[in-house]
């Protein structure tokens, strides 16, 4: 999965693709979410090489990307009081990128001296006060409301002004292109093995010659560093920051997004970031009960599916290589499990869209719109409806998935004596 | 200097339970040296000291009379002495090919470069692959290492042990737990790959012992009650008292 971007051809695919999609999706709406999209690309896949390479899961990780948000507010706004020199608005990243470097340097090297629970509760601990501190420190952080600014300061080169969205989703475009590539390219270095060797052994890593804890505070480091480079652009994309991209709510959606996606691969954060961040936008326009449906989502994956979405195509790979039929032959039961959870889940929809409807809507109204069909939410019909969906779905669960747990069980021995009688 | 390893005085206790009481033991370089004695002698506490893993509670341990005692066990692992663990210790998800070229990467000074990209450094592939070769892994060297049979496994860890290159090398119990063929087999492959090294090895199997061990070092109970050639040991009165006639063997 992660060897499509071994060519550079694929690169420079990705590249026209994602420069065209303005030119398809050219309204207002679409052109911001393109924008967050690649800002939240940089900022989950710098994340993922704590969570998914380095094997740390930090609840933290938005202090990097926030303060490097609010000192870029801050450099624009003195450009444009001129109280600063001019500094060009296309370089601005490496603000972002120092700033975390600093912050993540100093952080790292406290914090990575254990791993684990202890590592985790460091991270809360450090996103709780910087998040305080936005709310003490006033002068500089402005306390809720946070800080404006103004992108279009100094010179226009070529009439680039980055006024129009455009003109900052070309600018996201190009950084994330290349941050994604540099940490890409990371992940192949002796660090970027020996992050991946930490994560799986400890132990064994100390007795190959590497100090343990020197991989991760560099891991940390560059990892606040890259998303220090996406605080700087989530800046200059809205032109406001604010504490809560400092606090517990960014870091928790940058956890959410590289978890889903799948930590484990290169490829799963990118996922997670672009799945979710349309989700967000426009799910929420049609339910209230979005970040329910986000947390059950979450709570889904880690249980079943630990290795993410990422996680679950690449553990069919070793399948697919020893053979294709058996890959094939998994197609039948696992379409069966799936249509049996996806029963239950429209009648577990159907319910919570009901009881949201009925908590939020005086009690006279009762039509309600789930799945394109409207429905009665004070009628029994409609709820019986549904709670039968979910009993349905939770009987056909049980044939179902103990005949797909078989069929795989039985494909993964398949290649276990393949390998064994190579 | 003659010795690769020397512990002086070594004491090691866990609170008020002394496991290692003044021992002395000299390793002579290029020497096989096998450390036997029964459950809970101590054998794996004195190879978690010397390795660093634990530190002492007194005593001096050198390694080509350099004090290591005080050193973390990577930077004991960069002097030159490697070990592996009795229950098996490798980077399960990563590729068997990975696991040794990770051995390899700090002697071959590529430390923590972000810049360098393993795939194009054609000596370190070059060495992994050979190292696989002897080892006999090459065939399985793109599988998962977690998937691998016990006894590959064991074979692995040994690998890893040897890939970067140390002179003195620390086998814990390398064939616990393998059928008589696999741990031929693996007996076979460590005196293959501690030609001309220094080799501690702690090992239950005393047909294992009394096939490789130049000398053997008989624990019991955190002291040394002899060390001495094989047949020396097998006729030694207090070792067959402390240890030998009290299990079958």
């Amino acid at each position: 999965m992660v060897s499509i971007f071994k060519s550079f051809s694929t690169w420079i695919i990705i590249a026209i693709i994602a420069a065209a999609l303005p030119i398809v999706f050219d309204s207002s709406f679409a052109l911001t979410l393109l924008s967050k999209m690649g800002v939240l690309i940089i900022f989950t896949v710098a994340y993922n090489m704590l969570l998914g390479q380095g094997g740390m899961l930090s609840f933290g990780h938005a202090i990097y990307f926030g303060l490097a948000g609010y000192a870029s507010i801050h450099i624009l706004n003195g450009i444009g009081e001129e109280t600063l020199p001019y500094f060009p608005t296309v370089l601005f990243p490496f603000i972002g990128a120092i700033v975390g470097l600093f912050f993540g340097s100093i952080v790292g090297y406290v914090s990575t001296r254990r791993a684990g629970t202890a590592f985790a509760m460091i991270s809360l601990g450090f996103c709780e006060m910087v998040t305080a501190m936005t709310l003490i420190f006033v002068i500089f952080f402005n306390g809720e409301d946070g800080i404006q600014t103004d992108r279009m300061v100094g010179p226009t080169p070529f009439g680039i002004t980055f006024g129009p969205q455009i003109e900052i989703y070309y600018l996201i475009l190009f950084w994330c292109l290349v941050a994604v590539a540099l940490m890409y390219i990371i992940t192949k270095t002796p660090f970027g093995r020996m992050s991946n060797a930490v994560r799986e052994n400890p132990e064994r890593a100390a007795f190959i010659g590497y100090s343990v804890r020197r991989v991760r505070w560099q891991a940390f480091a560059l990892s606040s560093m890259f998303a220090g480079a996406a605080g700087s652009l989530h800046a200059l994309n809205y032109e406001h920051i604010g504490f809560e991209s400092v606090s517990i709510i960014q870091s928790g959606a940058v956890l959410f997004m590289a978890f889903i996606g799948g930590a484990g691969h290169f490829l799963g954060p990118i996922v997670g970031a672009i799945g979710l961040t349309y989700l967000d936008s426009t799910l929420a326009d049609v339910t209230e009960a979005w970040l329910l449906y986000l947390g059950l989502t979450f709570s889904g994956i880690v249980m079943f599916a630990p290795g993410g979405l990422a996680g679950l195509i690449v553990m069919h790979g070793p399948i697919a290589r020893t053979d294709k039929n058996l890959l094939i032959s998994l197609i039948k039961p696992y379409l069966l499990a799936i249509g049996s959870v996806i029963t239950g889940l429209i009648g577990l929809i159907g319910i919570i869209e009901m009881l949201y409807f009925r908590s939020l809507i005086s009690k006279g109204e009762g039509e309600i719109i789930i799945f394109w069909r409207e429905f009665n939410a004070n009628g029994i019909l409609s709820w019986l409806l549904f709670i039968g969906l979910i009993l349905i779905g939770i009987f056909l669960s049980k044939k179902t998935f103990p005949m797909a747990k078989e069929s795989w069980d039985n494909a993964i021995t398949v290649v276990k004596t393949e390998i064994s009688n190579e | 200097m003659n010795n690769a390893l020397q512990l002086t005085n070594v004491s090691k206790s866990f609170g008020k339970a002394k496991i290692i009481q003044n021992l002395n033991l000299d390793i002579k370089k290029n020497e096989r040296h096998a450390i036997i004695g029964p459950n809970g002698a101590g054998k794996s506490t004195l190879f978690h000291l010397i390795s660093g893993h634990h530190k002492l509670t007194s005593g001096k341990i050198t390694l080509y009379g350099k004090e290591i005692n005080n050193l973390e066990p990577h930077e004991i692992n960069r002097k030159g002495l490697a070990r592996s663990f009795q229950v098996t210790n490798i980077f399960p998800k990563m590729s068997v090919y990975e696991n040794i070229r990770c051995g390899m990467l700090w002697s071959m000074g590529l430390k923590y470069s972000i810049i360098k990209i393993v795939n194009r450094n054609q000596e370190l592939n070059k060495k992994t692959n050979s190292l696989l070769e002897e080892i006999n892994l090459l065939h399985c060297a793109h599988i998962p290492a977690g998937l691998l049979s016990y006894a590959d496994q064991r074979a692995l860890e040994i690998g890893i042990t040897i890939a970067g290159g140390a002179d003195t090398l620390m086998l814990d119990e390398p064939t616990a737990g393998m059928s008589n063929s696999e741990s031929e087999r693996a007996v076979k492959l460590i005196k293959q790959v501690s030609e001309n090294k220094t080799l501690v090895i702690v090992e239950h199997d005393m047909g294992v012992v009394f096939d490789l061990a130049d000398r053997i070092s008989v624990l019991v109970y955190g002291e040394i009650i002899a060390t001495d050639t094989p047949n020396n040991i097998r006729i030694n009165k207090a070792v067959q008292e402390a240890y030998l006639g009290t299990e079958d063997h």
